[in-house]
């Protein structure tokens, strides 16, 4: 009985996705061209051909071996970050264990690659299903919970499956503290794997950001600005928030398993560790909470951050920047960055225009 | 023409406190029907047991014939019945406009989306309610009157045969007021059987040609307006012991 609703939910979920892009899919000439011509529209544009144009900027081992890998993480962060704004940001479920379903994809694809010797495409849909499925069972339980009880359930869980896997009578067979290790690379060639990363980026972003608008979007909205009024409306929104944390879980899981072919490995603290499920957070809330593309932003930011912080010998105190540049945004900016940035770029814009 | 909600021996207590004892009463299809009681008699606790926002500690509610005691608030509406609250709630970051679609996004809704789409059926209830030219603005700058407004229009949304209307009246200009009586009295026109609370009694006796009246949880009276203003229990409910006739 549980499966047939499961099946049920899923099905409605993908229906409801299709109609919406339907239209733009058939006039997306058009679509494109007014997009286009819009402020964020040409400056998202200008974005991308950087992203696309940086791979090829040098062809020094050092940039392309060193330097370049930098973005692909930040991508698969950003993948991850906005798979948090769509759980917590657009739908108003607090979460704090991202981790979990980013931490078993990438571990059920590892494993499935390096035990049951899976070509890698087959490991990474595995995976990322394997973990959505897996946070169904912990998730329905926990949606019973409401707001800071739930962000303590699902903080809670992810760190017991973190010391399951790393000090558990069970982690013996959860591959213990070590994890897996020499998984292949998605590609010999670090800059189609950076290209396979930003495709999937961009399908991620441009996903979210269609549900956010669609009618799902809508009622995903409703549920987070007044719950007891969304069930006054008539909307199932135990069903609706169960199809928040599988989508969520869809693409977290996914920059999880990338993850662990950008590192070649997983091990508990790596894969499950409290701080991926806050570097989720951190960046989606710099970015800006339910804007989406903010997570880029967020992520970009704080993986240079880091990287800088380690060139420059303070690998020790990037920890303590990250926190105190989170308590500055809460403080300050608790918009996030990106849309009064956007706004005093659009004024000076059309100061420039003359409009 | 039958009985739409039948209500029988309903009471919900909080741990010590019996919210409401021992209640019953039928309401017919295409009724026109006032609660009424001081604050705290227990009116509110009544439609959120109808609704399904709170469970009963006993008694049984029928809609319809059929069992809806305990059901959740989803499914309650999707057999129905909508009610507005007494403190108006919104979506406070979507516009009126999307306000309204998520209504018609339930089930009941949906079987009217489908013909004429989500988007004029949402337009056509603002339309109704007097909001179309505020369509695409954030409900955070309305005024009382139109937020009050908001809500049935949410109502609407769900193409309810019964609307609970929690003391639509409360908070309101004069001018307001004679809004939202349109508003009511077209629905009821339409056909939507209208049950309402209000603590005031003139408002609701020009309006409602049936009061039922309660005290501290109990049913005290059912009938015409004239009849419970002038029944002595009622008056020394809201005016105390002593209190003779109006």
């Amino acid at each position: 009985m549980q499966s047939t609703k499961i099946k049920e939910i899923s099905y409605e979920s993908k229906k409801i996705k299709k109609g919406t892009i339907k239209y733009k899919i058939n006039n997306f000439p058009d679509y494109l061209k007014s997009w286009v011509k819009t402020f964020s529209g040409a400056l998202t544009l200008f974005c991308l051909i950087i992203l696309i144009v940086i791979p090829f900027l040098s062809t020094e081992q050092s940039y392309v071996e060193f330097f370049l890998p930098h973005f692909t993480l930040a991508m698969i962060f950003a993948i991850l970050a906005a798979s948090w704004d769509l759980l917590t940001g657009i739908s108003g479920q607090i979460s704090f264990g991202q981790s979990i379903f980013f931490g078993i994809a990438g571990y059920l694809c590892a494993y499935l690659i390096d035990y049951q010797g899976f070509p890698i495409w087959l490991s990474i849909i595995i995976g990322t299903a394997g973990a959505v499925f897996f946070s169904l069972i912990i998730g329905i339980p926990a949606l019973r919970l409401k707001g800071p009880y739930l962000a303590l359930g699902t903080l809670v869980f992810s760190i017991i499956l973190l010391k399951l896997f790393l000090l558990g009578s069970l982690s013996e067979w959860l591959f213990g503290s070590e994890g897996i290790s020499g998984l292949p690379k998605m590609s010999e060639s670090s800059v189609l794997t950076y290209f396979i990363v930003f495709i999937t980026m961009i399908i991620t972003f441009i996903a979210i950001i269609q549900i956010s608008k669609s009618k799902l979007g809508t009622i995903f909205k409703s549920i987070r600005d007044d719950e007891t009024g969304s069930e006054a409306s008539g909307i199932n929104t135990t069903k609706y928030k169960i199809i928040a944390f599988m989508l969520s879980g869809v693409f977290a899981g996914i920059a999880g398993t990338y993850y662990a072919l950008y590192n070649t490995a997983v091990n508990p603290t790596g894969n499950f560790g409290v701080t991926i499920s806050f570097f989720a957070i951190l960046m989606a809330s710099l970015g800006g909470l339910a804007t989406i593309t903010g997570s880029a932003m967020g992520a970009f930011f704080f993986i240079f951050v880091e990287y800088i912080l380690i060139e420059l010998g303070a690998a020790d105190y990037v920890q303590l920047i990250f926190a105190l540049t989170l308590i500055l945004v809460v403080r300050f900016a608790d918009r996030g960055i990106l849309k009064p940035t956007l706004e005093r770029l659009k004024d000076l814009w059309d100061v420039l225009l003359g409009k | 023409m039958g009985i739409i909600l039948e209500v029988k021996n309903l009471t919900k207590k909080f741990g010590g406190l019996t919210a409401v004892n021992d209640f019953s009463f039928e309401i017919k299809r295409g009724e026109f029907v006032g609660l009424i009681g001081p604050n705290g008699a227990g009116k509110t606790t009544v439609f959120n047991l109808i609704s399904g926002r709170d469970k009963p500690s006993s008694g049984s509610i029928r809609f319809d014939g059929v069992n809806i005691t305990g059901l959740k608030p989803y499914k309650i509406v999707n057999l129905g019945i909508a009610r507005t609250f007494q403190l108006v709630r919104s979506f406070k970051f979507l516009s009126l406009l999307d306000n309204i679609s998520v209504s018609c996004l339930s089930k009941r809704g949906k079987a009217v989306s489908k013909k004429i789409g989500t988007e004029e059926y949402a337009s056509s209830i603002l339309t109704s309610v007097g909001l179309v030219d505020k369509a695409t603005i954030p409900p955070v700058v309305l005024p009382h009157g139109d937020l009050r407004k908001l809500q049935i229009g949410k109502a609407i949304g769900t193409n309810p045969e019964l609307l609970l209307l929690d003391e639509p009246f409360s908070g309101l200009s004069h001018e307001e007021k004679v809004g939202i009586t349109d508003l009511i009295k077209k629905l009821h026109a339409d056909g939507v059987t209208i049950f309402m609370t209000g603590h005031v009694l003139r408002e609701l006796m020009t309006l409602v040609p049936r009061v039922i009246a309660m005290h501290q949880g109990k049913f005290i009276i059912d009938g015409s307006p004239e009849e419970v203003a002038n029944n002595k229990i009622v008056l020394e409910a809201y005016l105390g012991r002593g209190a003779g006739f109006a």
